[in-house]
């Protein structure tokens, strides 16, 4: 006879072997080889009308990735007819899954032309297209016996994090996975700060230019899948590279606790900003405040007035030990190719720049600094990078809402254009990362737009200078400088006023890619205010406003206590 | 008091539960009588009452007050749709305090009994109540102070007109055109023959009518496709690869490029009318249409009269959308 606590042992003993037996294969059978999911016959038909309204555009008549836009886009459209598909839960250069070109056609390929189809087509047509888009790859076969895929487990995110913006990963970690990106070489090809400045010379499998993906603007992650901070995207796409494109897996290189860790490592590069759900970017900051200095400003970039993280500070606090103004902030300013005049350009590498600027009331100057993410800058002199601010030229002449044409003014409304032309100094574009960066050789060359074909030299400069500039491990950094006001006699400076809403836009210009003239990137038009100093009325209004409500309360318990006592005494009723 | 207690934990359980698990139940995409916002508040204020009536909770009046209060606000800042802009819902809110009021003192005795634990503040018998209100008041009129007296400044709103007048006539390459009365001369398939509903509901074109396979064989799908071929070699960027408004280079630009899904833009308009826009661009709209931060290039720089033509005729085939015509009861209207 058994006693009770040894049934319940024996018992368990059973269930577990049980749970072996029954468990172990199925287990193991996860990770084993499974056919490709077939082309499914009777979706073809809706399928290749679908195609052929909506996909063909770009992907091509034969899914050769050749449609009429491909030529124009950067990042051209996937070439279907080799079957390497991006975006997978398989070993490299396996075929995908069906739920992953799902996936894919439903979110969307964020930073790419690819735009999220789910709100458009209905669930059957997605699945439909797939299929379609499935009988397209020439050189493999779905059905083919040989064909395999391993499917892969990437485990579960360790820190339980949630989006949208996935903060909460433990320091410790995310200094393991630094640790796990330099043993692994990832700067080889990501530069040093992950910015994608590694590597200028990678092809795709087709041949055409490819760059790194600049982890520090993770909602072009292609595979984020609308969910830009998650972790997932980047151990899946380390987990099973990204077919076509230089990427290889890191599968059985990292461990999956450390590919996490580097995942958490890479996203926290990346700003926390607010993300428009149907652009798949950042909501622009369209009104950039200079903050007030009574003192001379400094051109130190390490200097606290130049202090602010990137990260809206609504979602990520200033880190311990912040030493910067408290209301400082960068400002995001989107960029899109100039394509409406002129010599058009479909291909900017410059999406976007980050302004703060501060100003100072003993010098009556104000300070602009624009920073940027560039891969790589120029190496031919005839071809120097730049970036530019403009600013309507005769901004007292300007009524309500009234502005210069924002492609270098027009006619009637001059623009005034600070434009900073430089070349980095001691650089090879295949450099290794340096962590000290590079100095800049600028020149300033000050503007007068008539529009975009009357574009000339200022006679008399407005005196505006570059003070301080930079390029470090892929970023950009240019401190403009101009008094507020400025001689002017040909009227066409811009005279900058305190507490009022001045527009200004931005131009760029990478040399790298032989932009020059209007072939730029190219900002619409934004505000920028001189923040007036806090009024002295700060200080005494409110203690003078918060005794006297308190002496009406008292007046108020005053009349309140005679009035009940005239009506016990029968005065009033 | 355990009845206010009870109504309150009533109140804020029901509309917890109410706001975020039937809410978002009764906003289905497609209208309907049954289900929708307007219903669901109704539920709302029957769940409200019905609680109070059941269980004969009998609440004072300034509970009653205060419930009627916060309904309004919920109504006016939650569930009434299209979202109002806030003067507005200041407004609203002010009107609906008043009435609140009026109901509160609909009566003396309940004037009497909604004044009586204010009044007991007041002099004190509340003690404790009377020493916080009248310590945190003041500090809250101290804050108020201070933030408003510093400096804040928020990106001015700009109003533009969407689609302006157009002009009687137009020069586009040289020729002068009456915009009254101006066909797209590829439109040779003229009544929307090429829709039909298609799985899902979607305008698809028929069987043996796509772009591209179907261009050498139908002169109206040759049209088409040619000016597929120039949306998606010039106006992808902006207004989409889904003709939505959200091209990869749209969020860049204020104001935001036109959605043609949209009933709002090219259903309603005529093909002149887009004949006009698409030559002349931005530049060539009036000054309430702020043509200066308009994107919108005058085509007529780039493309060829014809490539303008057929490229508003894909945007109609694609969208599923017939423009606007000059038929009699429509024709009055100009271009707005």
């Amino acid at each position: 006879m058994l006693t009770e606590p040894r049934k319940t042992v024996r018992h368990f003993l059973v269930a577990l072997a049980v749970m072996l037996i029954v468990g172990l294969p199925s287990t193991l059978l996860a990770q084993e080889a499974q056919p490709p999911d077939p082309v499914l016959e009777d979706k073809l038909e809706l399928g290749k009308r679908v195609y052929f309204k909506r996909c063909v555009w770009c992907h091509g008549v034969e899914g050769g990735g050749d449609g009429p836009s491909a030529d124009r886009l950067f990042t051209r459209p996937r070439n279907f007819i080799q079957g390497t598909f991006k975006i997978r839960w398989t070993d490299s250069g396996e075929l995908p899954l069906d739920r992953n070109l799902i996936d894919t056609v439903k979110n969307g390929l964020p930073g790419s032309a690819m735009p999220p189809w789910g709100e458009v087509l209905s669930n059957e047509e997605i699945v439909s297209v797939i299929q379609f888009v499935k009988t397209l790859v020439q050189d493999r076969d779905f059905a083919d016996e040989d064909e395999e895929v391993y499917v892969q487990d990437f485990g579960k995110n360790p820190w339980g994090t949630t989006g949208p913006y996935h903060l909460g990963v433990p320091q410790e970690d995310i200094d393991a996975g630094k640790e796990v990106f330099l043993q692994n070489k990832c700067f080889e090809c990501h530069g040093g700060e992950g910015r994608g400045d590694g590597n200028p010379t990678m092809k795709d499998d087709w041949g055409f230019p490819i760059f790194a993906a600049d982890w520090q603007q993770c909602w072009n992650f292609r595979g984020s899948r609308r969910n830009h901070y998650d972790p997932f995207n980047v151990v899946r796409t380390i987990s099973t590279g990204l077919n076509g494109t230089p990427m290889p897996n890191f599968k059985d290189k990292i461990t999956i606790e450390d590919r996490w860790k580097l995942a958490a490592f890479v996203n926290a590069l990346c700003p926390r900003k607010k993300i428009d759900k149907l652009t798949n970017k950042p909501v622009p900051d369209f009104l950039i405040q200079s903050r007030f200095t009574e003192g001379p400003v400094s051109t130190d970039l390490s200097d606290p007035m130049w202090q602010a993280p990137d990260d809206d500070p609504g979602i990520k606090s200033r880190p311990d030990g912040y030493t910067g103004k408290e209301d400082q902030k960068w400002h995001y300013v989107a960029m899109a190719g100039q394509i409406t005049r002129g010599d058009r350009n479909f291909k900017p590498k410059v999406d976007n720049l980050w302004v703060m600027s501060n100003w100072s009331e003993e010098e009556q100057a104000v300070y602009y600094l624009v920073e940027f993410h560039n891969r790589f800058l120029s190496i031919d002199p005839a071809y120097p990078d730049g970036v530019a601010m403009q600013w309507p030229g005769q901004l007292e002449d300007l009524f309500g809402a009234e502005k210069p044409y924002f492609i270098y003014g027009d006619s009637k409304k001059p623009v005034d254009v600070w434009k900073a032309n430089f070349m980095v100094k001691n650089y090879n574009d295949t450099n290794a990362p340096e962590p000290n960066g590079y100095d800049l050789d600028v020149s300033v060359q000050e503007q007068v737009g008539r529009g975009f074909d009357a574009i000339t030299e200022k006679e008399t400069a407005g005196g505006v200078q570059v003070v301080n500039s930079k390029y470090h491990q892929g970023r950009v950094k240019i401190m403009f400088k101009r008094s507020l006001k400025t001689e002017n006699p040909d009227k066409t400076d811009v005279q900058i006023p305190v507490q009022t809403f001045v527009p200004v836009s931005f131009l760029q210009w990478s040399g790298w890619d032989k932009e020059h003239d209007e072939h730029m990137a190219i900002s619409t038009w934004y505000y920028t205010i001189l923040v007036p100093p806090d009024p002295a009325s700060m200080l005494y209004m409110p203690p003078i406003l918060g005794v006297a409500f308190f002496g009406f309360q008292m007046w108020l318990v005053w009349m309140t206590k005679r009035t009940r006592r005239m009506a016990a005494e029968g005065k009033v009723k | 008091m355990n009845n206010v207690v009870k109504g309150i934990i009533l109140y804020v359980v029901g509309w917890a539960a109410f706001h975020y698990g039937l809410f978002p139940q009764m906003q289905p995409k497609e209208f309907s009588w049954v289900a929708n916002r307007y219903v669901y508040f109704l539920l709302f204020v029957a769940y409200c009452i019905g609680f109070n009536l059941v269980l004969k909770l009998k609440p004072p009046i300034a509970l009653n007050g205060l419930a009627v209060w916060l309904m309004g606000l919920y109504f006016y800042k939650a569930v009434l749709y299209p979202p109002i802009p806030w003067t507005l819902l200041i407004t609203y809110m002010m009107l609906w305090t008043i009435g609140t009021f009026l109901y509160i003192s609909q009566d003396p005795v309940t004037f009497a009994e909604f004044r009586k634990p204010i009044v007991k503040t007041v002099i004190g018998d509340y003690k404790i109540a009377r020493i916080i209100t009248f310590i945190a008041l003041p500090v809250l009129v101290m804050g108020a102070t201070y933030k408003s007296l510093q400096p804040r400044f928020e990106e001015p709103v700009e109003l533009r007109t969407v689609h302006p007048a157009p002009p009687a006539t137009t020069k586009v390459h040289g020729k002068s055109y009456t915009l009254e009365g101006l066909q797209n001369p590829f439109r040779t398939d003229e009544q929307d023959n090429y829709v039909d509903g298609g799985p899902g509901g979607s305008a698809l074109p028929i069987e043996g009518k796509f772009p591209f396979l179907d261009a050498d064989k139908h002169e109206y799908m040759k049209a088409v496709t040619e000016g597929g071929t120039i949306f998606f070699e010039n106006c992808h960027y902006c207004h989409g690869d889904q003709l939505n408004g959200l091209g990869m280079f749209s969020h860049v630009f204020n104001p935001t490029p036109a959605n043609f899904i949209d009933p709002g833009t090219i259903a309603m308009l005529r093909e002149s009318f887009l004949f006009w826009r698409v030559s002349k661009g931005g530049p060539g709209l009036p000054n309430e249409s702020t043509p200066w931060s308009s994107a919108m290039p005058p085509w007529e720089e780039h493309l060829k009269t014809e490539e303008i033509w057929k490229v508003i005729l894909f945007e109609y085939w694609y969208t599923g959308w017939h423009p606007r015509t000059f038929d009699e009861e429509s024709s009055s209207g100009g271009g707005e």
